[in-house]
């Protein structure tokens, strides 16, 4: 046992198996071709994201491009790092409906955790995939109405998240994935 | 007349020696991170180029016109020296390397030796001095930088470099008992024959009939390269520069072109180790079978390719070594270096000289 020891320390031993290791996958990789790189060249090819990724924060619209959102304030009060500001006012001539006047998001704040989506009662919040949003200058991740409403029309052109979702009387219920209300009531 | 002939070949020769080891070290680094990316399933770099072999050129520029930051603090002078003390050993000790045969061509009357630019009588011993004053850089720098981990690097780089620097030598040294010379191509010349002639196998030493009886030089060969290695702070004996540690050891407060001067000496000396290692213990230019295959006056080309494999098969090792193996502990190293590889590389020196002296009668 001890002369075997010893014969594997004079040789060398453990360092060559290591050794062999690595020219292993060389050979596998260079020579035979069996082995391929793990890398992906990202600003060349993108990762596939999961449909439940997470990523910057939209406003919806409905299909006749009136805003879905009430102004109720409730994504405010559910965002942990308050990145969110709503000022909600009357519709001009309507008085039982409201709208959000202005709405504003601190990405540079957001933690994209997605509370403000499960909160939303008419389901005027989404998440897209969009990830690419490195900038220059910091204020430029404040966003506005107008830019997280155009983050919406470019990610969900059908205007809806999920098509099961879409309901005549949508802005009435509080969507959630658990309660769906019966398509035909 | 003679001596223009003589110093234009000398500098043409130097002119050539010089810009191919200039491309080597610029191409090495790139064929470095491929080789390593080859081994750990990535790909290196890609961008600059198809599949990336422009990047030395795109580093170069970089440094070439980084800013030249000299930190708070340092000592301007030695700051400044340091990457040339560093830079010019290790380009100094080609100028003895014989690349090809042994051949003399005559030009206007004057005999010229194309594939060495000097044979000296004493040219291992003068690559093994000044390769050591590039030590001198290292320390200097780390302690000019005015920072404690530079200075914890070159300290760490002396005692390292004086610790292997010690065993390269007796490595060496029972080389020099078979050739019976310090020069490099008499020590090439000495190996002439087959692979079993060259002084990892050292067959043909014997006098009469005991011509076949090897006095091989492997343990000499394996102790040489590993002193190699941790001379040239190359992982896994990168402890000078270790990152995880130091940052980036003495060359933690250097940038732009000072950086890259340090750089190249690096590399510069991973091809003159693999130049020397060739040459003394792997037979140098000659082939591992008898002869040429070549014609005899195109034999020249045959030689300086077995050289380009031989050294470019150590600097593969090199970054093999670096794929696999983690870095040491100090005290490991230091005791790896005296208990180990001093023991090893002195008994060989004893047992090959007492098998010379017999074998020689």
């Amino acid at each position: 046992m001890a002369v075997a020891q010893w014969v594997k320390t004079l040789t060398f031993y453990e360092i060559l198996v290591g050794m062999k290791a690595t020219i292993t996958v060389f050979i596998d990789r260079i020579l035979l071709r069996k082995r391929k790189a793990i890398t992906l060249q990202y600003p060349h090819e993108k990762r596939d994201l999961p449909g439940t990724y997470r990523g910057m924060i939209a406003l919806l619209r409905y299909d006749d491009g009136t805003d879905k959102c009430v102004g109720c304030d409730l994504c405010e009060a559910a965002c942990p790092s308050r990145v969110i500001t709503v000022i909600s006012s009357e519709v001009e001539g309507e008085p039982m409906k409201r709208y959000a006047k202005e709405y504003y998001m601190d990405m540079t704040r957001c933690l994209f955790c997605g509370l403000c989506v499960q909160a939303c009662p008419v389901d005027a919040l989404a998440m897209t995939k969009e990830y690419e949003w490195a900038k220059y200058n910091k204020r430029d991740l404040y966003l506005n109405k107008e830019q997280l409403l155009a983050l919406g029309d470019r990610n969900f052109p059908v205007r809806e998240k999920k098509l099961e979702f879409q309901h005549p009387n949508v802005a009435y219920f509080n969507i959630g994935y658990k309660n769906l209300p019966p398509k035909d009531s | 007349m003679e001596m223009l002939v003589f110093a234009g070949a000398a500098v043409v020769k130097i002119a050539v020696v010089m810009g191919v080891v200039l491309l080597t070290v610029a191409f090495l680094t790139l064929a470095e991170r491929k080789v390593l990316s080859w081994m750990q399933d990535r790909m290196g770099p890609m961008e600059v180029g198809p599949y990336g072999i422009l990047q030395p050129i795109a580093d170069g520029i970089k440094l070439f016109f980084k800013e030249d930051i000299v930190p708070a603090g340092a000592n301007r002078l030695l700051f400044s020296l340091a990457p040339i003390l560093s830079l010019v050993p290790a380009f100094i000790g080609f100028a003895v390397v014989p690349y090809g045969p042994n051949r003399e061509i005559e030009l206007f009357g004057v005999t010229i030796k194309p594939f060495i630019i000097t044979d000296i009588n004493i040219g291992i011993l003068y690559i093994l001095a000044f390769t050591s004053i590039g030590a001198y850089g290292i320390i200097l720098g780390g302690w000019a930088s005015n920072n404690k981990y530079s200075l914890l690097g070159g300290l760490r780089a002396a005692a390292q470099v004086i610790s292997y620097e010690l065993n390269v030598g007796l490595a060496i040294i029972s080389v020099l008992i078979l050739a019976g010379s310090l020069s490099m191509v008499t020590i090439a010349e000495k190996q002439a024959g087959s692979i079993l002639n060259w002084n990892v196998i050292g067959m043909g030493h014997g006098a009469g009939i005991w011509w076949w009886f090897p006095v091989t030089q492997i343990v000499a060969f394996v102790v040489y390269v590993i002193s190699a290695v941790a001379e040239t702070n190359r992982l896994p004996f990168d402890l000078p520069e270790a990152e995880s540690e130091l940052v980036a050891g003495w060359m933690t407060e250097y940038s732009g072109m000072r950086f890259a001067f340090f750089f190249m000496a690096e590399y510069a000396n991973m091809i003159l180790v693999s130049c020397i290692a060739s040459v003394l213990f792997l037979g140098g230019y000659h082939a591992p079978y008898p002869g040429t295959l070549l014609p005899a006056n195109l034999a020249w080309i045959e030689g300086v390719a077995w050289f380009t494999v031989k050294v470019y098969g150590f600097l593969f090792l090199f970054f093999w070594l670096r794929a696999t193996l983690p870095r040491l502990r100090y005290d490991q190293l230091m005791r790896f270096g005296w208990k180990v590889m001093l023991p090893l590389a002195l008994g060989n020196i004893v047992i090959t000289a007492i098998v010379v002296y017999f074998l020689r009668d």
